[in-house]
């Protein structure tokens, strides 16, 4: 049954690719650092990571190339396209042929535009956690391609990953090699309770949740089942009981 | 069970895959029939990503999504086991389960159910999830039973391959990934619900589905909603007594 531990070995190899990379240059690991390790472990022609700005516009935090950072801007500027479908739904947008014309007819700003400009496949994958939402995984290849079964797999392992440094830098927490247990539905459950509790967004909640696992030195997942269970509530006056 | 409601249920499926279609509503559709058509107690659905590994969908109740879970992290129960041999496992008495699935079988006991049976969701070579049904007495699920649950999980089946070939994974991919996160928002929208209502986590789910069905709604763009203050977590509770008609919420909106 090796099949329930391919997902999280993916991950944890491709955390292992970004650290040593990152070891290689003598640097700590980073969203951009990822994007580089992606380029070359994908085999794909260039990475983005977006994030959306304050006034809701996604904007390049990283990019290995210029023609990334050039799709995402073409995107803004049309206002459509892969990235903002992917945002929406909330999962992947994988298009293996930007000049298909199914393609341009779903996009008919955008597609054309993006052909032009020298890509052919484009995979939005969102970095998101239910409603908290920071933005895009950009790759795209400058000739057609659809995603072999192994590099689709790590693709949302080097997304997941991305994910969890911007949540670490999101709560202020040192990134560990801990995992984050994200598949469990309570951890969710008390993020929305301690919203309701603090009356913040749902990014400030689960930032709160994981300040308060790492002071008590608690698995995220016990003081989820707590808060759930209302042995745990968080006050906004201060500290909770 | 009734026949006008077991045609009811495929009409029903049948017009789920036609139009708008939503993975997450589909299939808590699914289980919700299969829980009132097979005289079972509790279902649930787990599919599987392209690692193989399956993740809990929609249950019929919280209790069984606890089990669903429980089953996944354990490694062992009757889901797994139709998933990976892709044929239908089942246990009559949960109680003399314990050398085949020693955890699940005290879980599950625990939980109250004493018989459960798996299905995988199966097209030709390619298993893609299962179902699980459960009930609160001992005993087999029979034949009629059976064979209706059968065909059900081949609707559906049929219906979440629908889109795409089965060789392209890419589809498959978006959709599930998309359901996974449906998934977080739904559960997100629970805990923000259950506090301010001061219900549990059922009552909560309770409230946003009911809110979905009486203005035909998709429960996870209600639950986006609640998140966002769009839709009153107050307002949750004043539900059309009676489900208002694609038409009507067309009209009112």
């Amino acid at each position: 049954m090796a099949s329930s531990d391919y997902g999280a070995s993916r991950l944890t190899q491709v955390r292992v690719w970004v650290t040593e990379w990152a070891a290689s240059l003598e640097l700590p690991v980073s969203v951009w650092l990822l994007c580089e390790t992606a380029v070359f472990r994908l085999g794909v022609s260039g990475v983005a990571v977006t994030m959306d700005n304050a006034a809701g516009w996604p904007e390049t935090r990283h990019s290995t190339d210029v023609l990334s950072a050039r799709l995402v801007e073409l995107q803004v500027t049309v206002g459509e396209g892969p990235c903002a479908d992917a945002c929406q739904a909330g999962g992947p947008v994988l298009v293996a042929d930007l000049d298909s014309p199914a393609i341009q007819r779903r996009w008919p700003l955008f597609a054309p535009l993006a052909v032009e400009a020298g890509a052919r496949a484009l995979f939005a994958l969102p970095l998101c956690v239910g409603t908290i939402r920071f933005g895009i995984l950009a790759l795209h290849h400058i000739e057609p391609r659809q995603l072999e079964p192994a590099t689709l797999a790590d693709s949302l392992a080097f997304a997941a990953l991305a994910l969890r440094l911007l949540l670490d830098e999101q709560a202020g927490l040192p990134t560990t090699d801990g995992g984050l247990p994200l598949h469990n539905p309570q951890v969710h459950q008390a993020t929305g309770m301690i919203s309701a509790q603090l009356n913040v967004g749902m990014e400030d909640a689960f930032a709160r949740l994981r300040a308060r696992a790492f002071t008590d030195q608690r698995p995220l997942a016990d003081l989820a089942v707590d808060v759930v269970a209302r042995r745990l509530r968080f006050d906004p006056t201060g500290e909770t009981t | 069970m009734g026949e006008e409601r077991l045609v009811d249920t495929f009409v029903e499926l049948a017009d789920t895959l036609i139009d708008d279609f939503d993975v997450i509503d589909f299939l808590h559709l699914l289980v919700d029939r299969c829980v009132e058509l097979l005289d079972v107690d509790a279902a649930g659905l787990l599919l599987a990503n392209q690692h193989g590994q399956l993740q809990v969908i929609a249950t019929s109740n919280e209790q069984v999504r606890l089990l669903e879970l429980f089953q996944l992290q354990n490694d062992e129960g009757p889901c797994l086991d139709a998933f990976a041999i892709g044929t239908g496992v089942s246990h009559a008495d949960l109680t003399t389960a314990a050398a085949r699935w020693p955890r699940f079988a005290g879980a599950a006991t625990d939980a109250g159910f004493a018989a459960v049976d798996a299905l995988p969701m199966r097209l030709r070579s390619e298993v893609i999830g299962a179902l699980n049904l459960f009930r609160t007495s001992p005993g087999v699920l029979d034949d009629t039973a059976l064979r209706t649950a059968q065909a059900l999980v081949a609707v559906a089946t049929i219906g979440l391959l629908q889109e795409r070939s089965i060789r392209n994974q890419e589809i498959l991919t978006e959709q599930l990934q998309t359901a996974l996160n449906s998934r977080v928002v739904i559960e997100q929208a629970k805990g923000l619900v259950a506090e301010r209502l001061g219900v549990d986590m059922q009552g909560a789910f309770a409230a946003l589905r009911g809110y979905a069905r009486g203005y035909n709604l998709k429960l996870s763009d209600v639950a986006r909603a609640v998140i966002a203050g769009r839709t009153g977590t107050h307002d949750l509770l004043a539900t059309p007594s009676r489900p208002v008609s694609q038409g009507d919420s067309a009209a009112n909106a």
